[in-house]
């Protein structure tokens, strides 16, 4: 080997072993911080993490400044669309955030059982008094091994059906369908007149089917009640059970559905999973349109086509997914937030953030969230008209007891970010005949141990 | 990783062949393994010695006092250990352990960044899903006869198989017409090779719209594809949907990324064919299509053979297309699709292991043939 490449090979060398070092360097002094924050004082400073940044961001920090207005610290939220790994970096590295949101209570728990999260308990919170601020449903979620780990924070609304309104005027189909039998008749009524009811797209790039699994969430929830949802969730009711596949055959009546020759879904069936579910409300505004009916969460308007100033309540507007043998509910997701710093001012920072006055304030700005506590004055607090007609149901729902929380994200992600899309895609691409494969694979890919 | 391997392997050797001689092989390894660690442990201490003194400051100014002591610290280091071998040791001896001196941070980094984390991976591969209790070879049984595993693995093969095969033949084809070119050469290698320059995931994304599917009646096709397809008065189709076709549909994306990196290869190498075998060829009475396959398919060989290979290990790790494309939707899983999502979706660190031992197991026949080629070239030299 001639010198030269030897010397340009070292000076490569040497420059990657400075930075190397350099990097081992930093995150040695940024565990002396971590130490320093792990005693029991007032340092005057909250640190709060999150998935949302944007507007859901500026909400947050409007909530925290309000939570710690006239106390002795300041909360800082810093969100991040890499949250879910970067909190899982901080935690390991011994400086977790003193408050972190997660999306999903899956995580929380996750954080529990590993005992880096202060249970809600150990703070000094009274369980009680938190399930008269959120229902006992939500406060729920974040239990383990009998302690409860996670605040519940906002939620969102996934049992929206959302419409065309002057379409649907001009068409003459009257008030909104509230059973599950008016609203296969009506769509059967549409298909006979020549327009396909529905709008189903299941497309997301690599997490292909989710929407398919929010329908049958929903259905699950009306069908069965929410003692099976809750058994379904666990697996202690396997997908291969009467009573999940009665509820599956629900979907079918959508997805295979046809009348007078015209599909209940836009496209047939078969074009379910190729078409994107930000493209799949598109066709509804379509004049005439393709579609009457779209079954999407609160977020979907920000989807729907830009160029046509589509306003809320005027334009389009949504009516609560329909009940099925007499049983109501609302699907819902949304955070828990995880502590894992024990300090007395993180206690009445949170005490702060809970309260329905700071709670109100979720609804003030562009933001979608809803408050999951139900004592936020609906009316009052939630400036846009379908987010506060979708927490009206929601406030509903929880006082009921029947809002039940997005059961793909409350199973195994082999399952519910895995097998239950790959099997719903299957079923409508597919179906109807196969529905027993489909809920035997799906049984099947449940974790054993 | 492979050049590092066998000069270290040669000095082994070398090593070796002395020790036999002076007798004091062990004294050499020791002195040796103490140089290797001597220049990173020395400047680890240094900067330790330097952040602790100045700790408390904010964290952007330590990092670029780590930075200033790391860069300016390992040529004083460097010098130090140098000098050290040189007035300590016996000339003979020094010359025999200095080369460890100078190679001790590429190996000390190798180990911790290389060795370390397969080491690591291979443990982990025997393991349950959180890694904690062993399972034996159950992640392994996992890889071969899970049904979507099967099709990944059926997949890859596909892949390896025709996008080299394609991108070579295309790539070959267009280099050999391009060099009848006189003046457009360049302009058209140019063209070929711009794909060259889109990251995957950029190229899933162009493809997307190429791909791109609305359902009849809903407005107007925006992708070419069914924008053709539809004028020509069929109907449009998922493109993406089509089991199997998808696959290939997916690799025509791989071929047209990589067709110019064979075609500057094979360029350059049909450049090197001596103009005077060519010129004996065709007075001996062959035709341009026999010159082709009997003189210049054999002399660039060696170059066909270094692309083919270096496409296979490309291919083989090929995730980004299929993720952003269908994202192993609809029997177009591949490998290393499998792995990000048992690893990352599912969590699932076992298996996740498990497929990214299998991986690096299949690259090594393929790296063997590599260094081979690459061996007996350097001993033609």
């Amino acid at each position: 080997m001639s010198p030269g490449i030897t010397g340009t090979m070292t000076r490569r060398i040497a420059a990657v072993a400075a930075v190397g070092l350099a990097l081992t360097a930093c995150s040695v002094s940024t565990d002396g911080d971590g130490e320093a924050a792990g005693q029991e004082e007032n340092i005057g400073e909250i640190s709060m993490t999150g998935a949302g940044t944007g507007v859901d961001a500026e909400i947050t920090q409007t909530l925290a400044d309000a939570a710690s207005e006239g106390e002795e610290f300041t909360a800082t939220y810093t969100g991040s669309d890499s949250f879910e790994q970067d909190v899982i970096i901080q935690v390991e590295g011994g400086t977790p955030p003193d408050i972190a949101m997660f999306p999903q209570p899956g995580a929380v728990i996750e954080q529990a059982q590993q005992g880096n999260a202060v249970a809600l308990e150990d703070l000094g919170f009274d369980i009680a008094e938190l399930e008269a601020q959120y229902g006992e449903y939500l406060v729920s979620l974040g239990e383990y091994e009998g302690k409860h780990y996670g605040l519940p924070l906002d939620v969102n609304f996934k049992s929206a059906i959302w419409y065309n309104v002057p379409a649907w005027e001009a068409a003459g189909w009257g008030d909104p369908p509230t059973t599950w039998d008016e609203l296969m008749a009506l769509s059967t009524e549409m298909a006979e007149s020549g327009t396909s009811p529905f709008c189903l797209g299941t497309g997301s790039d690599a997490a292909t089917g989710w929407p398919a699994t929010d329908w049958m969430e929903d259905i699950v929830l009306r069908d069965q009640g929410t003692e099976v949802y809750d058994q379904w969730v666990t697996n202690e009711l396997k997908f291969d059970s009467d009573e999940i596949k009665s509820a599956a055959s629900r979907f079918g009546e959508v997805v295979f559905g046809e009348a007078g020759g015209t599909p209940f879904v836009f496209g047939g069936n078969e074009n379910i999973s190729s078409t994107d579910f930000r493209d799949a409300p598109d066709p509804m505004f379509n004049d005439p349109p393709n579609c009457y009916m779209h079954r999407q969460a609160t977020f979907i308007p920000a989807f729907f086509p830009e160029d046509m100033g589509l306003e809320p309540i005027t334009d389009y507007n949504f009516f609560p997914f329909p009940d099925i043998e007499g049983n109501s509910g609302a699907l819902i997701a949304g955070g828990l937030a995880a502590i894992f710093n024990n300090r007395p001012e993180v206690k009445t920072f949170l005490e702060n953030y809970i309260t329905p006055e700071v709670q109100c304030l979720i609804g003030s700005g562009d933001a979608t969230q809803i408050s999951g506590n139900v004592n936020v004055d609906v009316e009052g607090c939630y400036s846009n008209p379908i987010i506060q007609q979708a927490a009206g149901v929601i406030q509903d729902a929880l006082n009921e007891g029947t809002a039940r929380f997005d059961a793909s994200d409350l199973m195994p992600p082999a399952v519910g970010s895995g097998e239950f899309w790959n099997g719903m895609n299957n079923y409508t691409d597919n179906g109807p005949d196969n529905l027993d494969d489909v809920m035997q694979s799906i049984d099947a890919a449940w974790p054993t141990s | 990783m492979s050049d590092t391997q066998l000069q270290d392997q040669d000095l082994t050797e070398d090593h070796g062949r002395q020790d036999d001689r002076d007798g004091n092989g062990f004294v050499v390894a020791l002195l040796s393994i103490g140089a290797a660690i001597a220049v990173p442990l020395l400047l680890f201490l240094s900067l330790k010695f330097v952040l602790d003194t100045f700790s408390g400051l904010p964290d952007l100014v330590t990092a670029v006092i780590a930075i200033l002591v790391g860069v300016i610290g390992i040529f004083f280091v460097y010098t130090a250990v140098d000098k050290g071998i040189s007035k300590l040791l016996p000339p003979r001896l020094g010359d025999r352990v200095r080369p460890y001196a100078w190679s001790g941070p590429a190996i000390v980094l190798l180990t911790i960044f290389l060795i370390y984390p397969a080491i690591n991976v291979i443990q982990l591969s025997f393991t349950d899903a959180f890694g904690d209790a062993y399972v034996g070879f159950d992640n392994y049984a996992y890889v071969f006869t899970d049904g979507a595993m099967l099709r990944s693995l059926r997949n890859t093969l596909l892949w390896i198989i025709v996008v080299p095969v394609f991108a070579v033949a295309i790539g070959l084809g267009i280099a050999v017409l391009s060099d009848k070119l006189k003046r457009l050469e360049s302009v058209a290698k140019s063209l070929i090779f711009l794909p060259m320059a889109i990251s995957f995931v950029g190229a899933a994304i162009v493809w997307r719209f190429v791909y791109s599917f609305r359902i009849e009646g809903s407005g107007e096709q925006i992708g070419i594809l069914n924008g053709i397809w539809t004028s020509l008065g069929n109907a449009p189709v998922a493109w993406l949907d089509q089991v199997p076709w998808n696959n290939f549909f997916l690799m025509v994306i791989m071929i047209w990324l990589n067709t110019g990196f064979a075609m500057v290869i094979l360029s350059a190498a049909i450049k090197g064919v001596p103009e005077d075998i060519l010129e004996a060829a065709r007075i001996d009475g062959a035709n341009e299509i026999q010159v082709f396959w009997r003189v210049i398919v054999p002399n660039i060989m060696s170059s066909i053979v270094v692309v083919l290979t270096t496409m296979v290990i490309g291919v083989l790790k090929v995730f980004d297309i299929v993720w952003v494309m269908t994202g192993g939707q609809d029997g177009t899983e591949v490998i290393a699709e499998r792995m990000i999502r048992n690893m990352f979706t599912f969590r699932h660190f076992g298996r996740g292991a498990a497929i990214a031992v299998f991986m690096f197991v299949a690259v090594i026949p393929v790296m063997y043939i590599n260094v081979r080629r690459f061996r007996e070239e350097e001993s033609m030299r």
